[in-house]
């Protein structure tokens, strides 16, 4: 028997800025027609990188846009895109903060991979390629990996339990899965979470080069031909609530975030490992309450990387038995494209709108299939069917996995 | 007299690895020699810093089967390239 009662927790609000536009509704639209938002890297270095492609937010994304004057030149991208999925997500949420002093009772946690990266670029470029003696004054503020987190609370007066959470490619899921265990159990009535990144630097660029995992033609999950991931960028920030706040309140419920797995491979630094992704997928499904057999669609870590996809493919089927053949799987980096420390949290807008609108969006660019992938990856097209139980995988450099279980809205 | 291309890519697997240059032959591949994914990525980076040269980006390389004269070959091919388009600019 547990001790602790638990709290149900539902989804009420998102916000999202990504390679696919400005907006939720703007991501969501893209993956269930199937658009890929991949195309040829925008830097005023590309002439000089081998890096050819990216999956970048639009150039007419607009910072100032809803951002005060006063705060646009404390924020770093990351941040700038965090805000303003932050204010999309709230909005539809309908939450006001003043009210019956709720910004006490509500956490904030964001995750990144590597936080304001466009800041220290700046200014490592200003010092060791300039010989500026000395930075800008706004470097630290813009930079530290709590920035995002720390806007978001400011800006809305959110006094709970505020943090950023770094797990390389998994860190939109855990800091998601950590805003829910505070809400699970009572330490906060609300949480603004979610994920950020904007890390396509030169510096970074250059670094991802010599790793020798980036794609150069375009993303191309589970199929044979595939040659690497494509880097993105972009944010993802929900409102999460207890289902007894926000039937209280008579809001309405996007999908319940039912449950969570989280393990560490501890193998290889970066070899994924079959067994810690499915042990964290069979955490997820037993934290929900959910046999496999009630999962009818999984959003894959499918990052298009040779080890990965067929790792994750095995890994599924561990966890998921006979059943795994009656999964709808797809890779939706296969369009807005790898936002590392956002990426869990592009995935759940997808995700939710699959539970919402009863549609699996798509694997794009899956043309030849690979004989050890061998699931239904729901090729170029997206699938109408009904979707009442769904995971969402993040797997991380690192060995770290974070997957969330999702039902439809009680 | 300087080494050879071949000895000097040897040397530079014979350190990555951490073994003895001798056992290193023209046939054995990267996973004869112990060196895994991470490691071959480094290899790859010290050898790209030894002859100032850019392999092509292969995703995909396979460092299973890709073998110890497979790189020589790759140096020497890069190498050539490099002094071709050094005497075309001349």
């Amino acid at each position: 028997m547990p001790t602790v009662s638990m709290r149900r927790v539902v989804i009420t609000g998102m916000g999202a800025i990504s390679p696919l536009g400005v907006g939720a509704e703007a991501l969501w639209q893209g993956l269930r027609e199937g658009r890929s938002a991949i195309g040829p890297l925008r830097h005023p270095d590309a002439e000089r990188l081998r890096v050819k492609i990216a999956a970048q937010v639009p150039a007419s994304f607009d910072p100032a846009a809803n951002i005060d004057e006063r705060t646009l030149p404390m924020l770093d991208r990351t941040s700038e895109f965090a805000l303003h999925a932050a204010r999309e997500a709230i909005t539809q949420s309908g939450l006001d903060f003043r009210q019956d002093g709720l910004g006490v009772r509500t956490a904030v946690v964001v995750g990144t991979g590597v936080g304001g990266e466009t800041t220290q670029d700046e200014q490592s470029k200003r010092l060791y390629a300039e010989n500026s003696p000395r930075a800008h004054p706004l470097t630290i503020v813009r930079l530290m990996t709590n920035a995002s987190a720390s806007q978001i609370s400011i800006a809305w007066g959110l006094r709970g339990p505020t943090y950023a959470v770094a797990s390389a490619c998994a860190s939109a899921n855990h800091a998601i899965i950590q805003a829910a265990q505070m809400i699970r159990y009572g330490m906060a009535d609300v949480a603004i979470t979610g994920g950020t990144e904007a890390c396509l630097t030169y510096g970074a660029l250059r670094a991802w080069e010599a790793m020798r995992v980036l794609a150069d033609d375009t993303c191309r999950p589970f199929s044979i031909n595939r040659r690497g991931l494509v880097l993105g960028e972009g944010a993802g920030i929900f409102v999460l609530e207890s289902l007894e706040h926000a039937q209280a309140r008579g809001a309405t419920i996007l999908a319940e975030l039912a449950g969570s797995g989280m393990t560490a491979d501890a193998t290889d630094i970066v070899m994924p490992s079959a067994e810690g992704s499915s042990a964290a997928m069979s955490q997820a499904l037993a934290d929900a309450g959910l046999a496999p057999q009630d999962v009818d669609y999984i959003n894959a870590h499918g990052t298009g990387t040779l080890a990965n996809d067929a790792t994750e493919t095995k890994a599924i089927r561990l966890a998921f038995g006979a059943h795994a053949d009656r999964l709808a799987v797809s890779s939706t980096k296969s369009m807005h494209g790898h936002a590392l420390g956002a990426s869990g949290a592009l995935e759940l807008v997808a995700v939710v709108g699959a539970l919402r609108d009863s549609v699996v969006p798509p694997t794009a660019n899956l043309d030849q299939v690979d004989p050890a992938c061998d699931l239904d990856y729901v090729p170029n097209v997206a699938r109408e069917m009904p979707v009442r139980a769904a995971l969402s995988n993040s797997f991380a450099f690192g060995g770290l996995n974070a997957v969330l279980a999702l039902k439809r809205a009680p | 007299m300087t080494d050879t291309t071949q000895q000097q890519l040897f040397d530079i697997i014979a350190k990555q690895a951490k073994i003895d240059v001798a056992i290193i032959k023209p046939e054995s591949t990267l996973k004869d020699l112990g060196i895994a994914s991470l490691e071959a990525i480094e290899l790859i980076f010290d050898i790209e810093e030894h002859f100032n040269i850019t392999f092509p980006d292969q995703q995909g390389a396979n460092f299973d089967s890709d073998t110890a004269q497979s790189l020589v070959d790759a140096v020497q091919k890069a190498l050539d390239e490099k002094a071709a388009a050094g005497e075309g600019s001349k």
